[in-house]
């Protein structure tokens, strides 16, 4: 296996003895802020400001998300605003944000829906590999665990917010627990807390490496017993005013039928996600198919002004090769249990542990200076040298803690407990988004967001552990705040979409996005008007035809 | 590379050799013709059934999982979620065969275990549950994407992955709560607005410091 990398493998394994009781150094700042500036993708200069919206000239946007920012809405200007549905708290969101504002709300005596474009749970917070950070270590407090997040975000981080996110993660981790989610133990019955980039002390929870599955799982189940109504594939396209700015709906496009829905809501809650499916500057990503920054486009066009959208998080471990699994996650949890990074002539870099963005652009520097691993696709990555877990650990660590990662290189005949593996940066998360207040308000009345559609949290830089706490403390943090201030009914209008349309440079792109480019997915929902559905169905229907064959019958 | 020929659905498409079947799909332009969600493998949207011309046997797997091979067909197998069922504080084994009355009606075929793309023993964990081993059923269901696979193949109607996630969600909810130490509020306080007061270098340079003794006294 990997016949066409022996040469470099085999330097790797000689390394291995000499390295492993050798860490290699942290870059100290001014070695990170070169690194920063001439490698990592966000310092790259592919960004520019857009013409229209809140953000107009004040901010630069990465390439592709301002032609998102600056194209027409997929809604036509006849659109009707008779509701199809009404609701008193709408979600957007599928994911870890609107599944936890579901069932934060549940026993409000409101009536909630949630509406996901693809199906509940399919999501960023299902594919979350490695933890949830919570100051539980007798050594650690809220107050640690801010200081942390403070520096890893390089001092860019909303105070406000990350004191309530540190404040409530042993808060958060309890009510998992009592919803039903089962992490990792000590074998004195104390939760397993493992240390990652840029954590000054081990602060980090896991189930294996499906952190995220057994959240997800179970919020999903605890969601499907709530009373909320469950909208599965129905895409926000875009939402609705009262005419004085303030939010009262949103229309749906529900992907089955082929219809648009318009749903009138007294809150609308926005836990869309985030945006790795726009693969900036040609970056793989990590992200679930569905992330493609609706939430963003949509909020921008009702007036929110947008916060560090110009910082993303590459995270430093996407597989590179085989090809099939190009971008997508290996867990930092297995450098913190030892993996090194190491580059195509065996040598010990740069720490594993040094803050994602720093090690991201380290990686890239030695791929562009020479010293990475060319596969035979032309892709090129470094070794994360995944056998020196065991060597650490003890035999048995690296599939006992990480059988994902054995699961998914099995295929290909890659053993990572002998074989290192080859990664490259991947487009993992976005720093930045939606301006929020403490309560999850955004600028505009109506209108709450959670999560990773929001800005301001995470700084420039998370750290490892801290979206799956967010996602969890914001969502039910909008749901609170909701039953506290939800506004009365509304009428519904598109004021807010026509004014930003009068000053929209002409385009014939449209937006969201709503699905990656490289899937083709193209929906005709300019062409449609309310209860009129699409005539002619390319798509599933003629499967039906077909009689699935008896898997079992050789 | 290697072009390769596969069928979805009856129609014929070319792939490459080493792609996965959702990345075919996309290349062809058929993106919709399979439900997709995370497309890392596992959501558990993309279920399909694969078969053979040439008579190997196939199964069922995860398109976005799945590698391409000549001569594939691949038909859509989307599985709808199961009513779920309220779990419970600690669970016996009389309590899921009063919640989920064909636990013991498995035959013991094992296509259950044949069609799980996460390679967890479903019948053997079905046994297990029948005796009420219930920490290594939650053991055996900690990498269940809940597709849906075993129970859409079981001609029984057992529903492995149903009572896995209600096995692991019920002793998780018996767990004690967690201990949450009351530290003295005006010291905490004072902790914040060392830590939050100031410009952005001050806060920096106080955070920093705070990191490496977790106390604000030097």
């Amino acid at each position: 296996m990997m016949e066409w990398a022996k040469k470099t493998l085999e330097k790797v394994e000689l390394s291995r003895k000499e390295r492993l009781h050798q860490p290699a150094p942290i870059p100290t700042e001014t070695e990170a802020e070169s690194i920063l500036n001439n490698f990592h993708p966000d310092y790259s200069g592919k960004e520019r400001t857009v013409a229209v919206g809140p953000n107009a000239g004040n901010q630069k946007f990465p390439l592709e998300l301002a032609d998102l920012l600056e194209a027409d809405s997929f809604l036509p200007t006849s659109h009707t605003t008779v509701p199809d549905i009404e609701t008193d708290v709408l979600i957007l969101g599928g994911g870890g944000a609107g599944a936890s504002a579901a069932l934060a709300l549940e026993g409000s005596g409101f009536n909630i829906h949630l509406a996901t474009k693809l199906r509940l749970g399919d999501s960023n917070t299902v594919m979350a590999e490695g933890g949830i950070q919570a100051a539980l270590a007798a050594n650690d407090s809220p107050r640690r665990h801010f200081a942390d997040a403070m520096v890893g975000g390089h001092g860019e981080n909303e105070t406000g917010l990350l004191r309530i996110l540190c404040e409530s993660g042993p808060k958060s981790i309890n009510w998992l627990s009592q919803l039903g989610c089962l992490f990792d133990r000590n074998s004195d019955g104390t939760f397993r807390l493992r240390g990652g980039g840029g954590t000054s002390v081990s602060r980090i929870l896991a189930c294996r490496d499906y952190t995220g599955l057994e959240i997800m799982r179970v919020l999903k189940d605890a969601v499907r017993l709530s009373s909320t109504n469950i909208l599965e594939e129905h895409i926000a396209v875009e939402l609705f005013d009262d005419g004085n700015s303030t939010i009262t709906g949103a229309v749906l496009y529900d992907r089955k039928s082929a219809r648009l829905v318009n749903v009138s809501a007294r809150a609308v809650i926005l836990a869309t996600g985030g945006s790795g499916q726009l693969r900036l500057q040609s970056f793989p990503t990590s992200n679930h198919v569905g992330a493609t920054g609706d939430g963003l486009v949509m909020a921008y066009r009702q007036g929110c002004r947008l916060k560090f959208v110009d910082s993303y998080q590459y995270h430093p471990s996407g597989a590179c090769y085989p090809e099939a699994l190009a971008g997508q996650l290996v867990t930092e949890a297995v450098r913190s249990a030892g993996a090194q990074v190491v580059n195509s002539e065996g040598l010990h870099f740069i720490n594993e542990l040094a803050y994602r963005d720093v090690l991201a652009g380290a990686i890239i520097k030695e791929i562009r200076e020479g010293r990475g691993v060319t596969t035979p696709n032309g892709k090129q990555g470094v070794w994360l040298d995944t056998p020196m877990i065991d060597l650490k650990n003890g035999e048995g660590t690296l599939a006992n803690q990480f059988p994902g990662l054995i699961h998914r290189f099995e295929s290909y005949k890659i053993d990572p407990v002998k074989t290192p593996i080859l990664i490259y940066p991947t487009l993992h998360y976005q720093n930045g988004g939606i301006f929020i207040d403490s309560q999850c308000k955004t600028e505009l009345q109506g209108l709450w967001a959670s999560g990773e559609v929001t800005g301001g949290v995470h700084g420039k830089n998370r750290l490892m552990g801290n979206s799956l706490l967010d996602i969890l403390v914001f969502g039910r943090r909008a749901a609170e705040s909701v039953k506290e201030e939800i506004p009365e009914r509304g009428p519904l209008t598109l004021t807010n979409l026509k004014e930003f349309k009068k000053n929209l440079p002409e385009s014939l792109t449209k937006s969201p996005l709503f699905f990656p480019a490289a899937s083709k997915i193209n929906l005709d929902i300019g062409k449609l008007e309310i209860g009129t559905a699409k005539s002619d169905s390319s798509s599933l229907d003629n499967s039906a035809t077909f009689e699935p064959p008896d898997p079992f019958a050789h | 590379m290697k072009n390769i020929e596969i069928k979805i659905a009856g129609k014929s498409i070319s792939a490459q050799a080493g792609e996965t079947i959702v990345q075919a799909l996309w290349k062809a332009g058929m993106a919709e013709s399979v439900q997709t969600g995370c497309a890392g493998g596992v959501c558990g949207a993309c279920t399909v059934t694969v078969r053979f011309i040439d008579g190997k046997s196939g199964g069922t797997e995860l398109a976005c999982m799945k590698i391409v091979e000549e001569g594939m067909e691949v038909f859509p197998c989307p599985v709808e979620p199961d009513k779920a069922v309220k779990p419970v504080s600690n669970p016996d084994a009389l309590t899921l065969q009063s919640v989920f009355p064909t636990v013991n009606r498995c035959t013991k075929c094992g296509s259950c275990t044949t069609a799980c793309p996460m390679s967890i023993p479903v019948m053997d964990s079905v046994m297990r549950m029948q005796q009420g081993n219930f920490s290594e059923v939650a053991e055996d269901f900690t990498t269940c994407i809940h597709c849906g696979l075993c129970r859409f193949v079981c001609e029984d109607k057992v529903k492995p992955h149903n009572m896995g996630l209600w096995i692991r969600r019920s002793l998780g909810k018996s767990q004690s709560e967690l201990h949450i130490d009351n530290e003295d509020p005006d010291q905490i306080e004072k902790e914040w607005q060392h830590l939050i007061v100031g410009d952005k270098q001050e806060r920096m340079q106080r955070a920093k410091k705070y990191r490496e003794t977790g106390s604000i006294l030097s």
